[in-house]
């Protein structure tokens, strides 16, 4: 297996394919304490105009988190990580997390990180620098 | 209602120990492993004091943005001092009519006062008397 020192610039970080289910949503909603009824509630999420509930951004985000902290494994940190919520995620939906390095500075590898619904639609992107051990 | 005079308010610093049965569900919870580590997300599910005067989340509000730092790995069993604070309000107007934006930092501190994480979260709801 190609060592995290081994990694270069337009470098593919290993993708991963996610479809977040009710069951999940309310599993993260006790395990974060966050209840809001947008995530919760479909007959509330309607009245606040949302069309329905929606899977918490901070859940999508912890996702394509260990999708970055499953390939480092030991090997390095997350030093950053930023993201912008584009797109509203759904139960249901079939989300692709995907990255690539675009640049490497000393042992930092600064990567362009997404994630894309099955309707080609960007849910999430940003940014994740990662500090790779000497 | 969250309006710019709400800025620059601050919780209380409450100390925090990362407890394994917590980051435990949630690796279970959001595909992580579990080991030492602390998930880089984790940290948002701090319970944390209040700040003062402000009624987080607003109803319908929804997450736009989320940034985190770190200079340090975070363990398990770490303890943290942990503040929150409005950086800034305003308001925006969309395709779904006037919105108000809030940005709330969270920041973690050793128990030597060096700073491990800071979280940036900006959240997003529809203003008051705008949309009905």
């Amino acid at each position: 297996m190609k060592r995290m020192q081994d990694y270069e610039i337009s470098d593919r970080i290993p993708e991963k394919e996610w479809v977040p289910t009710h069951a999940q949503v309310r599993q993260y909603a006790e395990a974060s304490g966050d209840f809001n009824p947008i995530h919760l509630d479909e007959t509330y999420a309607r009245q606040v105009g949302l069309g329905g509930v929606i899977v918490h951004g901070m859940l999508t985000m912890a996702q394509m988190a260990a999708t970055l902290t499953n390939w480092i494994g030991e090997e390095g940190r997350v030093s950053k990580l930023e993201v912008r919520f584009e797109h509203m995620v759904r139960p249901g939906d079939a989300i692709k997390f995907s990255g690539f390095i675009r640049e490497r500075s000393g042992n930092t590898l600064k990567c362009d990180i997404e994630a894309v619904n099955d309707k080609a639609k960007r849910v999430l992107s940003g940014v994740a620098h990662i500090d790779v051990l000497e | 209602m969250i309006g710019k005079e709400s800025i620059g308010r601050e919780s209380e610093p409450l100390l925090i120990r990362i407890k394994p049965e917590e980051v435990r569900r949630f690796t279970d919870a959001t595909g992580n492993l579990f080991n030492d580590r602390v998930p880089p997300t984790f940290v948002v599910t701090l319970k944390q004091s209040g700040i003062p005067g402000v009624e987080l989340p607003i109803p319908g509000m929804i997450h736009g943005e989320q940034k985190f730092t770190y200079h340090r790995q975070l363990y398990v069993g770490d303890a943290l001092v942990c503040k929150k604070c409005i950086k800034d309000v305003y308001e925006r107007v969309g395709k779904l009519g006037k919105m108000t934006f809030v940005v709330l930092e969270t920041t973690g501190c050793d128990l030597a006062g060096e700073l491990v994480f800071s979280s940036c979260s900006t959240l997003i709801a529809p203003s008051k008397g705008e949309n009905e």
